[in-house]
């Protein structure tokens, strides 16, 4: 099989070149298919009860995902001119396509219950004309301020900041509205403003439009570094040629597979290419490094690409197949979008393995002999390569016993960090901490009662089971108690109508400002509301139209996870000490809710993914090496670079994220092509010497610059990504990076010390058997 | 010469005719329009009803309300007093709600709430907003005067077996509540069988419709009338039973002594 492929593409390579351009061709044609979906909400099937659940509330309370704007003045915003402003800027937003009128909570739209110095009972707009005079402007804040609805939501108590809610039809609206609202707000704003937008769907839109950007910019970027990388390596571009052409292929085939098979290019699989790319290129280089080391010693092409095949044939196979199942255990988890980009990745990699033994073949022969003439000519043996290589092989023959003590106390440590691990994800934090996005998020939650907007639906059951006093006067302690928590800005809900209507009632008087004793006095209350030209959709947002289940608008000035999960909690421990007095079931909606939902499923899944992938790895690995202890020690670089890098995430605080969940496959999927690479090839090595003493520094060479160059080329690589202004972005550069390092400084300390300490058994002096391999390579 | 300015006088004549003609189906459009607002609101000098509104969401879930509705004409085509007693959902049973309807000025509204026993008057500056949380504003229970809104007969054509004018009305002044609407109006009985309310986009927002008439006290009488709010996909069905005209109610039950004690010659 190896044979006949690699034989074949140097036989026909043209054969071989124009099957692969027309199977290229044909995926490249389904590129322009592309179908784009950045709504995180489809981390979850869609079939999933939460999300359904979700939904339903939405419908049934006619809720819709909002943008937030603000204004902020220093100076304090509730005057005429800053009024006026936002005044006018609400007119002008109530054109915009897709914005839902009659849903806009801002004091230009909102219904205010009040009692006139005549004693009518009035339910108004809030400000309905243009504000007249500073004095008008102050009454407006004063008015937000005695309304439990409103107070803390649409300005800040100290009047510095007004809120501007935008209920839009569809989250993935988000950005164009967001883009129109700026424009109008342009119009209107002055030096002394400060204008600001937020909201939970526009950063889950933005991200994925800017994602889209930062890709077309982080792969192209990537490439170009590493081919330049390792045009400084083998200095002869014709040869680096094939491994980026084979990235591109099979960036192109994976990605035209997916659109081909009707899958849509979410947040995750639009990370292909920035993953395939160096995984692709890592076994060319590894088979350019041989070649590029040995074709001075043949000086035959044809010869010098059987003999690196051959030999590398079983190591690459392995180490793509490591990869491939690293990523496939992803096809595991609950979250569709992992899925697509865990068995694409895992397509990739297959192609780019083929390709790498195929056409990469057929590529070298069709080089002039001239082209090659110099190649590999300059001496690598004593290179600043080879200089770092041998410092690690005699700092290992020297200190291979503090080597395993210094791993052991790494593996203590780690442990640590690893409990320290948070796990943790808010899409507004995938931007960075001075994205305009994060900006506005941090300044309206400071002032407001909060951007993000959880809804707790209370179902009592059965037709006006909330009407019932002791049910809302529970509920209004349960509003109460999840205030108690700083994250929560506001707990909005029936009750508030009931109340304020009834303040309202009895000329504004404090001590009307409860939920009454009797049923028909809410009842009526309610239908007061409703009689006096209050908006009964308002009041149904509240509450069912049956008085059979109603909603709690939790507003939540922090959308982190972590923030929602701790809401929960409380909310789930206060039913636990006080259980209501009528049978009341409680569940959870709205986005931030969502994010929890998938983050737990993610969390749980990756970890068997993980596991589960590591196990079978590790059966590989036995059966590759023929030898548990062989397979046991190969496993070791990449235990440790796991757990050295997530100890790491744990002691630097950075949350556990969607990111950093994914990435673990890759982790576990390329720190283990080292370790295959270098205990195959020593095994290789130790069979032509026969003395460990002889096997030992050779490791160091050819196979140590091989390791060597991968590291520096894939590390380099993703540097640039660092720079990126997504985080997400900076967390998969970072990977890259350390998972290069690491696992190839454990690579070459560890496993020559575990060699040194079981030399006797793993490498027993033997007779010379590198006969049979010398005669493959021979032979023409 | 003198060819050429006798064609111009008949040009002239021509043209000014269809002004006139123009100006002409115009006033004939207000005069439907005022026949059909009296026919709808003004039938006969008062009258009694039992109604039962049901508000349906898109759901097709039903909210039920019944009450008793009296009702005095003041002057022809001007003031009106309403009375209206809730019977039903029971938890708001013994509810009264009074309006003294006012043309071109705000209405004077009180309230009666039992569980409290308290008169509270009500802010009744916009007549746009709904009745009791129906699909029906304030404005289609009481009628908006013809006088403010621009009339064109736009048609005449037959709506389900009845000859209609169909008039379209538009704001002579800005408002919320229409920027155009569409008037189905009966030939003989001036009923307006159908209404279209559009919007400044002129998207479709609301239709009514008059479901059942029928000659009550030889009146002709819309007495179940619907209203389809398209945006919402709701409607809301009102229907009138027990109807009763030129009872000859007097003007002091219309007061705040009678809003806590119903008159019990029309209550029940």
């Amino acid at each position: 099989m190896k044979r006949f492929l690699t034989e074949f593409s140097i036989n026909h390579p043209w054969v071989v070149i124009v099957g692969v351009v027309l199977i290229t061709a044909l995926f490249a044609a389904q590129l322009p298919n592309i179908k784009i979906d950045t709504d995180p909400e489809n981390m979850l099937e869609a079939d999933e009860p939460a999300r359904i659940f979700d939904h339903e509330v939405k419908d049934e309370f006619s809720l819709y995902d909002f943008i937030a704007v603000g204004l902020v003045v220093e100076e304090g915003a509730f005057n005429r001119k800053h009024l006026s402003h936002v005044y006018n800027i609400i007119d002008e937003v109530s054109e915009i396509e897709g914005v839902i009128v009659d849903d806009i909570m801002s004091p230009s739209t909102v219904d205010d219950i009040k009692q006139g110095d005549d004693g009518i009972l009035t339910i108004s707009t809030l400000l309905e004309y243009e504000p007249e005079s500073d004095e008008d402007a102050r009454y407006i804040l004063g008015r937000i301020k005695d309304n439990p609805i409103f107070k803390g939501k649409l300005a800040s108590d100290d009047g510095k900041a007004v809120a501007m809610f935008i209920p839009i039809e569809s989250k993935n609206m988000s950005r164009s509205i967001a883009d129109e609202i700026q424009t109008i707000i342009d119009k209107y704003s002055t030096a002394d403003e400060q204008y600001f937008i937020a909201g939970l769907p526009l950063a889950e839109d933005s991200f994925g439009s800017e994602m889209f950007k930062q890709m077309a910019v982080s792969a192209p970027f990537a490439g170009a570094i590493i081919f330049l990388l390792m045009l400084i390596f083998f200095r002869n571009i014709k040869i680096i040629l094939a491994p980026m052409v084979v990235a591109i292929i099979s960036v192109i085939w994976a990605m035209g597979l997916l659109i081909l098979t009707g899958n849509t290019v979410h947040i995750m699989s639009s990370m292909i290419p920035i993953f395939l790319i160096p995984i692709a290129v890592l076994n060319s280089i590894h088979i350019i490094s041989s070649f590029h080391d040995r074709y001075q010693k043949y000086k035959h092409k044809k010869t010098t690409i059987r003999n690196t095949i051959s030999e590398l044939f079983i190591p690459i196979l392995f180490t793509t197949v490591t990869t491939i199942v690293g990523f496939l255990s992803l096809a595991l988890t609950p979250i569709p979008p992992v899925r697509v980009f865990g068995i694409f990745v895992a397509f990739g990699i297959f192609v780019a393995w083929f390709l790498s033994i195929t056409f990469n073949a057929a590529f070298a022969v069709l080089i002039s002999d001239r082209a090659l003439r110099n190649f590999g000519r300059s001496d690598d043996s004593h290179g600043p390569l080879s200089w770092i290589m041998h410092v690690f092989r005699d700092f290992s023959r020297k200190h291979y016993k503090g080597i395993l003590v210094g791993t052991a106390v790494i593996l203590v440590v780690a442990a640590v960090g690893l409990n320290l691990i948070v796990v943790n994800d808010n899409p507004v934090k995938w931007f960075k901490q001075n994205h305009p996005l994060r900006v506005a998020d941090r300044t309206l939650n400071k002032h407001l009662a909060g951007t993000y907007m959880n809804y707790l639906v209370l179902d009592g059951g059965e037709e006006d089971a909330l009407k019932d006093p002791e049910t809302l006067k529970y509920i209004e302690k349960l509003q109460r108690h999840l205030e108690k928590n700083d994250v929560v800005g506001a707990v909005t809900g029936v009750t508030d109508v009931v109340k304020k209507v009834r303040y309202e009632l009895f000329n504004s008087d404090p001590a009307k400002f409860a939920i009454p004793d009797n049923q028909d006095e809410v009842a009526q209350n309610l239908f007061l509301f409703e009689i006096s030209g209050g908006d009964p959709d308002d009041l149904f947002k509240f509450v069912t139209q049956d008085y059979s289940r109603a909603n709690l608008w939790v507003q939540l000035r922090e959308g982190d996870n972590e923030s929602v999960m701790s809401v929960i909690d409380d909310a789930e421990r206060y039913f636990e000490d006080n259980p209501p007095p009528v049978h009341l079931e409680a569940k959870w909606a709205g986005l931030p809710y969502v994010n929890v939902v998938w983050q737990e499923k993610m969390v749980g899944g990756m970890r068997s993914a993980l596991l589960s992938s590591f196990a079978v790895v590790f059966i590989m690995m036995v059966f590759l090496f023929r030898s548990p202890l062989l397979g046991f020690i190969s496993m070791l670089p990449l235990s440790i670079t796991i757990m050295a890098i997530y100890a790491a995430i744990g002691y630097i605080g950075k949350p556990y994220d969607m990111p950093v969940a994914v990435l673990s496959s890759l982790t576990l999927g390329l720190s283990i092509d080292f370790a295959i690479h270098f205990i195959k090839r020593t095994k290789y090595i130790h069979e032509k010497t026969g003395n460990f003493n002889q096997t030992f520094p050779q490791i160091f060479e050819e196979l140590g610059r091989a390791i060597g160059r991968n590291v520096l080329v894939i590390a380099i690589g993703f540097v640039p990504m660092f720079f990126s202004t997504l985080v997400p972005y900076i967390t998969v550069g970072s990977f890259f990076f350390a998972i290069m390092m690491v696992s190839g400084a454990v690579t070459m300390l560890l496993l020559p010390s575990i060699f040194i300490i079981f030399r006797n058994r793993l490498f027993p002096a033997a007779e010379i058997v590198s006969e049979k391999s010398k005669k493959i390579a021979v032979t023409e | 010469m003198k060819f050429q300015k006798i064609i111009m006088v008949i040009l002239l004549a021509l043209f000014s005719g269809s002004v006139n003609l123009a100006a002409q189906d115009n006033n004939k459009a207000e005069e439907i329009m005022k026949k059909a607002h009296l026919a709808l609101f003004y039938a006969g000098d008062d009258g009694a009803a039992e109604v039962t509104m049901k508000i349906v969401n898109s759901k097709g879930k039903e909210r039920l309300r019944e009450f008793t509705m009296l009702r005095l004409d003041i002057e022809e085509g001007g003031k009106q007093d309403y009375y209206t007693y809730f019977k039903k959902p029971s938890d708001v049973s013994r509810l009264t709600f009074m309006v003294h309807k006012i043309p071109f000025s705000s209405d004077n509204r009180w309230l009666y709430i039992p569980s409290v026993d308290l008169v509270k008057r009500i802010s009744a500056d916009d007549k746009n907003s709904s009745f009791v949380g129906s699909d029906f504003t304030y404005e289609d229970v009481s009628g908006r005067h013809w006088s403010e809104d621009n009339h064109k007969l736009i048609r005449e054509e037959k709506l389900n077996g009845r000859d209609v004018y169909v008039i379209e009305s538009v704001p002579k002044e800005k408002y919320k509540g229409f920027a155009r609407k569409v008037s189905f109006i009966d030939k003989e009985n001036y009923l307006p069988l159908k209404e279209e309310y559009y919007n400044k986009k002129d998207a479709l927002k609301r239709v009514f419709t008059a479901e059942k008439v029928e000659l009550v006290d030889g009146i002709q009488t819309a007495t179940l009338r619907k209203m389809v709010n398209v945006k919402k996909d709701q409607y809301t069905t009102v229907e009138f039973s027990s109807i009763k005209y030129n009872v000859g109610m007097k003007e002091e039950v219309f007061t705040e002594r009678f809003l806590k004690n119903p008159p019990r010659e029309y209550i029940r």
